[in-house]
């Protein structure tokens, strides 16, 4: 897949230069941002949930500036893992160029979707990524000019669950940034079922049953004669 | 592959359809005829905690002639349209295309409602819908809501639907007596998504076409009424210079994108040769 | 793991009752709970037709349905259609013209051109081609199943002429 485009973004070069090096800002931009980890100067952790149509995919993705030079260009690359639903890895090289008041930021992408979404998703690759460049790039403006941006829709939720519940920044619609390397903080939210997808909690589950049966199978067996 | 584990209800009324979109929100999926849905649950492209079966809601299914209008329900099966005499006698635009619409097994689950909430791309009924200039009824806890087939496909997967409401039926105006329609598709196999396709009307008066829509299918993210080739049209008498000239049209409203089988350039020449083959249908 | 729910249905004709995983397919529900081997499973996202089923009289891809979602509803398989006389003629056809070599598809391929000859008793051969192109088989290359359909249709209308 190949995406190239430009964007004129109505602030100065040095701030659109550090707004695009601000895990906070990003976080807020990227459609679907869940959370952003700054691992160092150069590397970013994301984690993101891909809404498009019907497909909910969460994809965990890692993000290394090269070739830098500020505040002009640099070149992004980018992995991402999304479970069952597949993977994507590509490269962006980033341009900002001063025009009038303003910003002109060019970019040229290269990257490969595989997995199902590649195989079944083929021929919508294209135009997807080209609808979250677009949303990308509102909210990239949007905050940059200091417009206040949609507010997200606020979901009650139903608390529940035996079990503690995986966290879901999405149930309050900001993502999670933080700069610790080690486990990032979370936001948890209970959701009304605890088994939502597989995870640790569904393995645990898993495991009590397992268990159980082997507990009982051992007291039956001793019963018997 | 299998689906991942989800919970399942039918509710038998609306209201709690919306309570329950209330309080699953995105975690809750509407399943209607389940074509486009189960395969992609099948896929692991999505794990949904619940699935809100609308099968047994009433009012949500069958074609009615009204007055002045035509309406079906969300509900009804593709076959359903396709088998209808009442459709073959008004909207035969939507006869031409039903057979176009997957195979047919799929055509006897797969529901109107869930195609035009869907909108894909390379989907037959929105284009059809743009066509005929019909509305689509929403439903929700407000209340009802109508909204123009024009105003209702808005980008990739993206309608005007608001997250808690559901498609209730489609209105489809009667049309005139001197109405034409024409509907054409170009896939690789028959079923296969379609390349390039047209939903095609207009008013036959005099030898010469009036009221022309022309609605591509498989050429933007959302169904592309091509105006500017209309205009060329409509009023003329329908030569090579007119014809060209539309097709020339044709290039400065449809941007189609490449995809892995077929060019921008190769999409855009199908869509002349569709639209030449359709005007002659619609002059016949 | 939703809870699992009890669904009843009319299947070949015997009327069931079982405890099913909402997420359960009708063709793993037909195949695996009631052991009905003839039920195929493939591509599970509706292309290939091998998953083909009547329900309620109508063909369906057992792959894009639940079993809860056949509650009270009268599904048959190719074993049911088959033993009520439904296929004889295609059966024959197809065993005449070599229609049938591994057999993967052939349930869903009779079922879906049994639909055909009921809907469209009238089809050319390339109406035929275009009907079953949801019916996918891997072994004959499909003429020889256009081939016994076609002659079934020719007989069919020979039949009801001189009547």
């Amino acid at each position: 897949m190949e995406l190239i485009g430009e964007q004129l973004i109505r602030a100065p070069r040095q701030r659109v230069w550090d707004a695009l090096n601000d895990p906070k800002i990003l976080g807020r931009c990227i459609p679907g941002c869940e959370e952003v980890q700054k691992i160092s100067e150069i590397e970013l952790h994301t984690r993101v949930m891909l809404k498009v149509g019907p497909v909910r995919a969460r994809f965990s993705g890692k993000i290394l500036m090269l070739d830098i030079e500020a505040p002009s260009t640099c070149t992004l690359s980018f992995e991402g893992a999304g479970g069952a639903a597949g993977f994507a890895k590509g490269r962006a090289n980033v341009s900002l160029v001063d025009d009038g008041v303003g910003t002109r930021l060019s970019y040229s992408t290269q990257a490969s979707v595989g997995g199902k979404l590649g195989q079944i998703g083929g021929r919508l690759i294209d135009s997807s990524a080209k609808k979250m460049a677009d949303e990308f790039f509102v909210a990239f403006e949007s905050v940059l000019s200091g417009k206040p941006e949609p507010a997200p829709e606020p979901r009650p939720v139903t608390p529940v669950g035996v079990f503690p519940a995986a966290p879901d920044a999405s149930a309050t619609g900001t993502p999670v940034v933080s700069n610790a390397p080690g486990s990032p903080s979370q936001v948890t939210s209970p959701r009304t079922s605890p088994f939502n997808g597989v995870g640790f909690q569904y393995e645990l589950y898993r495991a009590c049953w397992f268990a159980l049966g082997v507990a009982s199978t051992l007291l039956v067996s001793r019963w018997l004669p | 592959m299998k689906a991942p584990p989800f919970e399942y209800i039918k509710p038998g009324s609306l209201d709690e359809v919306f309570s329950l979109l209330d309080r699953y929100g995105d975690d809750a999926r509407i399943l209607a005829g389940g074509q486009t849905l189960m395969a992609t649950l099948n896929m692991r492209l999505s794990e949904p905690q619940l699935l809100i079966d609308i099968g047994s809601i009433e009012g949500l299914r069958g074609i009615s002639l009204l007055d002045g209008c035509v309406s079906i329900g969300a509900m009804t099966r593709h076959s359903e349209i396709e088998d209808s005499a009442v459709i073959a006698e008004y909207l035969p635009l939507l006869s031409m295309a039903a057979p176009h619409v997957a195979h047919r097994a799929i055509r006897n689950r797969g529901t109107l409602g869930g195609s035009l909430a869907f909108s894909d791309p390379a989907a037959e009924w929105p284009a059809c819908t743009v066509a005929l200039d019909a509305t689509i009824v929403l439903v929700g806890k407000g209340g009802e809501r109508r909204v123009k087939a024009g105003d209702f496909f808005l980008d990739l997967y993206t309608t005007a639907m608001q997250p808690d409401e559901i498609i209730k039926a489609c209105e489809f105006p009667l049309p005139a007596s001197s109405s034409r329609s024409a509907f054409l598709e170009l896939a690789r196999r028959h079923g296969d998504y379609a390349i390039v396709g047209l939903a095609a009307t207009g008013r036959l008066q005099g030898g010469v076409l009036t009221d022309l829509h022309l609605v591509f299918l498989g050429t933007a993210n959302t169904p592309v009424r091509a105006r500017a080739a209309e205009a060329r049209i409509e009023g003329n008498v329908l030569d090579s210079t007119v014809l060209d000239s539309a097709k020339s049209a044709l290039t400065t409203e449809l941007l189609p994108a490449a995809d892995l089988y077929n060019g921008a350039q190769t999409k855009l020449h199908l869509a002349g040769v569709l639209m030449g083959r359709a005007l002659k249908q619609l002059l016949v | 793991m939703a809870d699992s729910m009890v669904v009843q249905m009319v299947v070949n004709g015997i009327r069931v009752e079982k405890h099913v995983e909402p997420r359960m397919h009708l063709v793993d529900f037909l195949r695996d709970t009631l052991e009905i081997k003839t039920v195929r499973v493939s591509c599970e996202h509706g292309f290939c037709g091998a998953c083909t089923l009547r329900v309620d009289g109508d063909i369906v891809r057992g792959c894009l349905m639940l079993a809860v979602q056949a509650q009270d509803c009268e599904v048959e398989t190719v074993d049911g259609a088959s033993d009520r006389g439904d296929l004889l003629d295609l059966q024959e056809a197809f065993y005449k013209r070599n229609a049938a070599q591994c057999g993967f598809c052939t349930p869903g391929m009779l079922l879906t051109a049994s639909a055909l000859l009921r809907e469209r008793p009238n089809a050319t051969r390339e109406q035929v081609r275009e009907y079953i192109s949801g019916n996918y088989c891997r072994c004959t290359g499909y003429h020889s199943i256009v081939d016994a359909v076609c002659e079934v249709l020719e007989v069919r209308r020979l039949a009801g002429v001189s009547q």
